[in-house]
């Protein structure tokens, strides 16, 4: 809930550093921008001359070459501030495409109620693409309610990192494209703690009674509770999440957990009201640059993994715009402009060459949180993919614990 | 028969016209009241094939609303006791701000009204959401408390949840006094202002008390302003989701924020539906009975 809500608040305290590091990479983007733009200038002639407008299926694409509307969670993209030309803007000035850049998805939950009656009436929303998380993108492509995406028209995907090739919420990999992926862990003052806090049993611990947070995001909050009781949320059931919900159930009668939040769980962080909270590796890789008493930590039992992804509804007009806009993102020189503004991990092979390009930008590319090694990806875990009937049985036990 | 003509032509423009002029409203409350109401009862009897789609089947299913009340008693009451408690307080901070300003306001009477209303050229959901750093654990209220070191007394009588307002029931209850209090202090004003001081004066020139003379005239003749600020305040509080979400925990969420979770996140429309109903139930009964033990006429007044 609220993911990324309220963030522009805490990013516009840019601490010199970050902007160093952001307007750094941003040179470094410029003295390789003609020709990459050559080469995007090619393609761009083959694939109008290729289109035939209307809405089109399949791989391929369709529509106004020149139009795209999208929408995406609030501060997910390096924004045009302090000086610094953002991605945005430089992909409409580089492609000439007239793009909607809307950053009005708050919540997976809030969005799919706000698009489900147009959906199921089937018309066509006025997004072309949007942002969901991984769980709802399974949702909609099993409700039919996403069109394929225009591959064929995107030569970067070769830069698609592997293992999120035929993810388990798209197993044939065809409706959609990994935006950013992240890790929930432990999001703590180290100042107010007194100490530093290495697993979930320490959000339990009674000397924090009262200043612990915990999400709304019920794959979030509920996964690493399942690994604080000794259970694999890859393998999650609704019976196998009972001591999970349980424990969660009591702490939150007795006063433990303070609250849930989404995104704005920054804001009762740097207010002091938590000391620790569950979050997301991407905002405490910045926020630790302006608090440098924040930590992040994966815990012991085990920290949770999702993808954001980029998703096409069904009906969409502009596919070939969408094509050019998914082939811009993942060139690696724009993926790791945006990597480096958002903090997460990118999706996007050799981003982590190109930050090492620039000094500003070298000591992302050694950052854990953005690029997990082995030891640290063993630890962390994926949610299952729960049927329907499973899946409202995990949503109303959740909502009984946050909303009773 | 030309005359009689003549005396029915009179009578039917007099009762054509003023449906006329009545239709505007009816037709908006026609449209924006009673369908969507007779749609919300029809959706809290039906059943919902999926929760990803809204499509209802009208089955008669009173399950929606046994289910409502019976996972839910405990946040009814909780909604209740936070509005009524929100209520009287406004009632005990309304009253004499509504006293001082219709009596001894003078020439700043409207001044002190203006300010009273003021709150209202700021959004509702910003004024609350500043609550949260009036209220925060480094907020002036606690470093106030810890300051004149009456915390450790706020916490044993239960004020404060280790050491905190924000998150907690009495943020809640704060938030609610504070946005509704313009609704008490208004009517209250509006009804003390109607009062004619002479009645005052001749109570005392009869050898009252000034406290008698409160009692016995001032008090009985604006109640008709209480009851309407209390109608104005308990009825939006019981139903409000804001002051919770922002200033409540877990602990502390209000009916308002029930239905919204069902409707907007959950999906489920048949629950929620029966759960706004059986709220609008309960305080149409409790205003009914409200109404006959203070009497209506006393508000037409």
């Amino acid at each position: 809930m609220n993911r990324r809500d309220r963030y522009r608040a805490v990013n516009n305290r840019l601490s010199r550093r970050q902007f160093l590091g952001r307007a750094g990479l941003f040179t470094g983007a410029v003295a390789l921008g003609p020709s990459l733009l050559a080469g995007c200038g090619g393609g761009d002639d083959k694939s109008s001359n290729d289109t035939r407008g209307g809405g089109g299926s399949g791989a391929s694409g369709g529509g106004d070459p020149k139009k795209l509307t999208i929408s995406n969670w609030p501060l997910y993209i390096d924004p045009t501030e302090g000086g610094v030309t953002g991605s945005v803007d430089i992909f409409k000035k580089e492609t000439g495409i007239d793009l909607a850049y809307t950053e009005d998805y708050n919540d997976n939950n809030d969005f799919f109620a706000k698009i489900q009656p147009d959906l199921q009436a089937g018309n066509v929303l006025k997004q072309d693409m949007f942002m969901s998380t991984y769980w709802l993108v399974s949702r909609l492509i099993a409700l039919g309610w996403l069109d394929e995406l225009p591959f064929d028209e995107v030569p970067n995907l070769g830069n698609l990192v592997p293992n999120l090739q035929k993810p388990a919420w798209d197993p044939d990999g065809l409706y959609s494209l990994p935006w950013q992926s992240g890790i929930t862990g432990v999001v703590y003052n180290i100042d107010a703690a007194g100490r530093e806090l290495t697993s979930l049993e320490d959000l339990f611990d009674p000397a924090f009674k009262g200043k612990i947070g915990m999400l709304s995001e019920m794959r979030d909050t509920v996964g690493l509770l399942m690994l604080n009781t000794g259970v694999d949320p890859a393998e999650a059931t609704f019976d196998k999440a009972k001591p999970a919900f349980e424990k969660l159930e009591k702490a939150k009668t007795d006063g433990q957990i303070r609250k849930f939040t989404g995104n704005d769980y920054q804001d009762d962080l740097i207010a002091g009201n938590f000391v620790a909270c569950i979050g997301w590796s991407g905002d405490v890789a910045q926020l630790a640059l302006d608090e440098p008493s924040l930590r992040f930590a994966v815990p012991e039992e085990g920290g949770m993994q999702w993808s954001d992804c980029m998703v096409m509804p069904k009906g969409a007009k502009n596919r070939t715009a969408a094509a050019k806009w998914m082939d811009w993102c993942y060139d690696p020189v724009n993926a790791a402009r945006i990597a480096a503004y958002v903090g997460y991990v990118s999706p996007v092979a050799g981003v982590q060459e190109e930050l090492r390009k620039s000094p500003d930008t070298a000591p992302l590319a050694d950052s854990i949180l953005m690029f997990p090694d082995d030891k640290m990806l063993s630890n962390l875990h994926v949610f299952a993919s729960v049927s329907d009937d499973e899946e409202a049985k995990f949503d109303a036990r959740f909502a009984a614990i946050t909303e009773g | 028969m030309a005359a009689q003509a003549g005396e029915e032509r009179g009578p039917r423009r007099g009762t054509w016209q003023p449906y006329a002029l009545l239709s505007p409203g009816v037709m908006w409350l026609v449209l924006f009241f009673l369908v969507p109401l007779a749609t919300l009862v029809q959706i809290s009897l039906s059943t919902q094939k999926s929760r990803f789609t809204q499509e209802f089947q009208f089955s008669w299913s009173f399950s929606n609303y046994t289910d409502a009340i019976s996972e839910y008693s405990n946040i009814f009451g909780r909604s209740f006791r936070y509005a009524g408690i929100a209520t009287l307080l406004c009632i005990a901070i309304g009253y004499p701000l509504a006293y001082v300003i219709a009596f001894r306001g003078g020439q700043y009477r409207n001044l002190l009204l203006g300010l009273v209303v003021a709150p209202f050229f700021t959004s509702y959901l910003v004024r609350t959401i500043a609550w949260t750093t009036i209220f925060g654990d480094h907020g002036p209220i606690i470093n106030l408390f810890e300051a004149v070191h009456v915390d450790g007394v706020l916490g044993t009588v239960g004020f404060l949840d280790s050491g905190r307002l924000l998150d907690t029931q009495w943020a809640v209850i704060g938030g609610l006094t504070y946005n509704f209090l313009p609704f008490m202090v208004l009517p209250i004003y509006v009804s003390l202002e109607k009062i004619d001081v002479r009645l005052v004066d001749a109570a005392r020139d009869l050898y009252s008390s000034a406290g008698r003379a409160f009692r016995k005239v001032v008090l009985p003749l604006s109640m008709p302003g209480v009851f309407a600020g209390t109608l104005l305040t308990f009825i939006p509080a019981s139903g409000d989701f804001v002051n919770a979400a922002f200033l409540g925990g877990p602990n502390n969420r209000m009916i308002g924020n029930i239905v919204q979770n069902q409707f907007l996140k959950l999906n489920q429309y048949t629950t929620a539906a029966a759960m706004s109903l059986v709220l609008m139930v309960i305080i149409t009964i409790g205003v009914l009975v409200y109404a006959k033990v203070l009497g209506t006429d006393e508000l037409a007044s």
